[in-house]
């Protein structure tokens, strides 16, 4: 049963998938901040990145972040043929949002068939990217992997947060984000913001993939259990913001490390959507309040 | 939109004028299910499936296009039945109709309990609330080992029968599905014209308006998710006594993104677009049968085109194309 000196090492592991929750569900609030969209196809990026990686290294004996870089890259750019294809030819019909939601989460499954049909049903992993014994910092382990998640992760977050604030494209995501008709009226090109927004977050969705794949194993059908994590992260933070989404993922990652500790792994995921549904019951607007819009 | 077969506007809730129109979805279905059992075999169990698919998303049009609500979520109640039942008939030894009755039983308790407050959510919060408890319960049942014997399947389970008798037979059980589906679709198309069809019809167009009419509107939701959820529960009963086998793969997030595709190509809200949808959905791509892959495939991507260009289904292209 559970051994409370173990306490201490599962939070810090329960830190470095909460930041991958946090990227995630940063990724839901982009999207959601530009359109109003809620893309249920965002576990797809996740998988994308872990599995894109993993080809690149298996078939073309890339290193790994070259590797790394080129999937980022190509997930974002699937991002952009997502919204293209799916998004856009039903936002403008008007779609209704339950539209939306349905066609963004059958674009899930067809990546994932198409993921399957292409790579295979095995399970696939990464090398950890410094291959080094973990440190020790008063008797806990912390592995280099996961210095890796939170360094990048929080370089993430910076660059994003330096994005939004400082250049021309993230002030008009912003600006769309408060009132996208008066954006619209500056002459913000609001349906190139939406396809900015979709390249962002897909990009992020792989990051995390990459990150999180080395410390378990990446299969076409990983995605939604990801998505629904991410969205519970955006959910917990208060819905579309994305700092909020990034701390609500830290909760969760260390909500849910107790709960297998407490339970066993097989329960996580019954873990994490039962805090979903508490926090949708209880309040729905997040730990710091939903933005307003 | 005035044709008989688009009545999801309140004010074609009158008894349709028996058109041609209207007759002709059901002879499809007629047609189909009397070569199946006239044949047997293969065709059979084709039509099998596609029946009890029927049965579910029969279900689903009740609660998303009569009272124009929202669930990802059925699947957990046909989870919920069918492994019931089940668990009941091949590791109890039950009899297969109060297995079943159970089973509903069961289904309705829950969806009574999470319906309550679930259905108080608006939006993405009930889609992914929705969401989840679909996925609760699929976690559920591949952790529950004890009970359900997680990946591996129970197996063994009777066929559907009572007082000692045992429909064995594909035709019988064809026969059987068939009278269950005509059932349910005479329960719907009943209950549109009823006074709770009007009060959802009333909540499909605008909450708010409907309750500024003294329609009980958190009651009606209720009340149309709990029907959705035993309809969903019988399904799934129906399934593992047909098959004889349960996993939970069969429940998972395909039978949602294929009943909503079956939903979408009978039509929304009309009384015969789901068993048209069901089975249309299970005739086509039979010719990919073998590669599962490809099927989840061409069904989400054929969700996705009709969600685009037809998203009132089938029976509005042909209407519309056919209008005299």
């Amino acid at each position: 049963m559970a051994d409370f000196s173990y306490i201490p090492q599962v939070l810090v592991s329960g830190l470095g998938i909460g930041c991958v929750y946090g990227l995630i569900g940063i990724g839901f609030c982009v999207i959601y901040n530009a359109s109003g969209i809620v893309n249920f196809a965002q576990g797809a990026f996740v998988m994308l990145g872990g599995m894109i990686t993993h080809g690149l290294l298996q078939r073309y004996g890339l290193p790994l972040l070259p590797a790394a870089l080129i999937a980022i890259a190509v997930v974002a750019l699937l991002g952009v043929v997502l919204e293209r294809v799916v998004v856009r030819p039903l936002w403008d019909r008007k779609a209704t949002m339950f539209t939306m939601i349905l066609a963004t989460l059958a674009a899930q499954i067809v990546i994932e068939r198409l993921t399957l049909i292409v790579g295979g049903d095995q399970p696939k992993t990464l090398p950890v990217f410094t291959d080094l014994p973990p440190l020790q910092i008063g008797g806990v382990a912390v592995s280099f992997q996961l210095l890796w998640i939170v360094g990048a992760s929080l370089l993430a977050v910076g660059a994003l947060a330096a994005f939004f604030r400082l250049t021309r494209t993230g002030k008009a995501m912003r600006a769309c984000a408060i009132n996208r008709e008066a954006a619209a009226l500056q002459g913000i090109p609001v349906s190139r913001m939406l396809a900015a927004a979709f390249a962002i977050s897909a990009g992020l969705g792989a990051m995390a993939g990459i990150l999180i794949t080395p410390t378990q194993y990446t299969a076409f059908n990983v995605g939604v259990p990801f998505a629904i994590s991410g969205f519970i992260a955006a959910i917990v933070g208060g819905f579309g913001r994305p700092f909020g989404a990034f701390l609500g993922g830290l909760m969760l990652g260390l909500v849910q490390s107790l709960a297998i500790l407490g339970f066993g792994a097989g329960w996580k995921t019954v873990a994490a959507l039962s805090v979903l549904l508490l926090f949708l019951f209880i309040r729905p607007s997040g730990l710091l309040g939903a933005a307003t819009k | 939109m005035t044709s008989s077969l688009s009545i999801t506007s309140p004010e074609t809730a009158h008894r349709p004028r028996l058109s041609w129109r209207t007759v002709l979805p059901y002879g499809f279905a007629a047609a189909v299910v009397g070569y199946a059992i006239a044949v047997g075999g293969y065709p059979a169990t084709v039509v099998g499936f596609a029946l009890i698919y029927a049965v579910f998303v029969i279900g689903l049009n009740l609660f998303m296009g009569f009272a124009n609500q929202v669930s990802f979520g059925q699947n957990a109640f046909a989870a919920i039945g069918g492994y019931t039942s089940a668990v009941l008939t091949a590791t109890y030894e039950w009899t297969p109709l109060p297995a079943m009755g159970v089973g509903m039983a069961a289904a309705l308790v829950i969806a009574g309990l999470i319906g309550w407050p679930t259905l108080r959510l608006k939006g993405h919060y009930l889609a992914m609330g929705t969401l989840a408890i679909g996925l609760i319960v699929q976690e559920i049942t591949v952790e529950w080992t004890s009970v359900t014997q997680g990946y591996m399947g129970l197996s063994g389970i009777p066929p559907m029968g009572a007082f000692g008798f045992e429909i064995t037979s594909d035709r019988g059980q064809l026969i059987m599905l068939a009278s269950v589906v005509a059932a349910a679709t005479f329960l719907s198309a009943r209950l549109k014209r009823s006074r709770m069809g009007r009060a959802l019809s009333a909540v499909a167009g605008s909450e708010e308006a409907a309750r500024a009419l003294g329609i009980a509107v958190a009651r009606y939701k209720l009340l149309a998710f709990l029907l959705s959820a035993a309809l969903a529960s019988l399904a799934g009963s129906l399934f593992v006594h047909v098959v004889g086998f349960v996993s939970p793969e069969v429940f998972g997030l395909h039978m949602v993104i294929l009943t909503f595709t079956m939903l979408y190509v009978g039509g929304i809200g009309t009384i015969a677009g789901p068993v048209v949808g069901a089975l249309i959905i299970s005739l086509l791509p039979e010719t990919f049968r073998g590669f599962k892959e490809y099927q989840d495939l061409a069904y989400g991507a054929a969700l996705i085109l009709m969600l685009i260009y037809a998203p009132k289904g089938l029976s509005a292209l042909f209407s519309h194309r056919r209008r005299p």
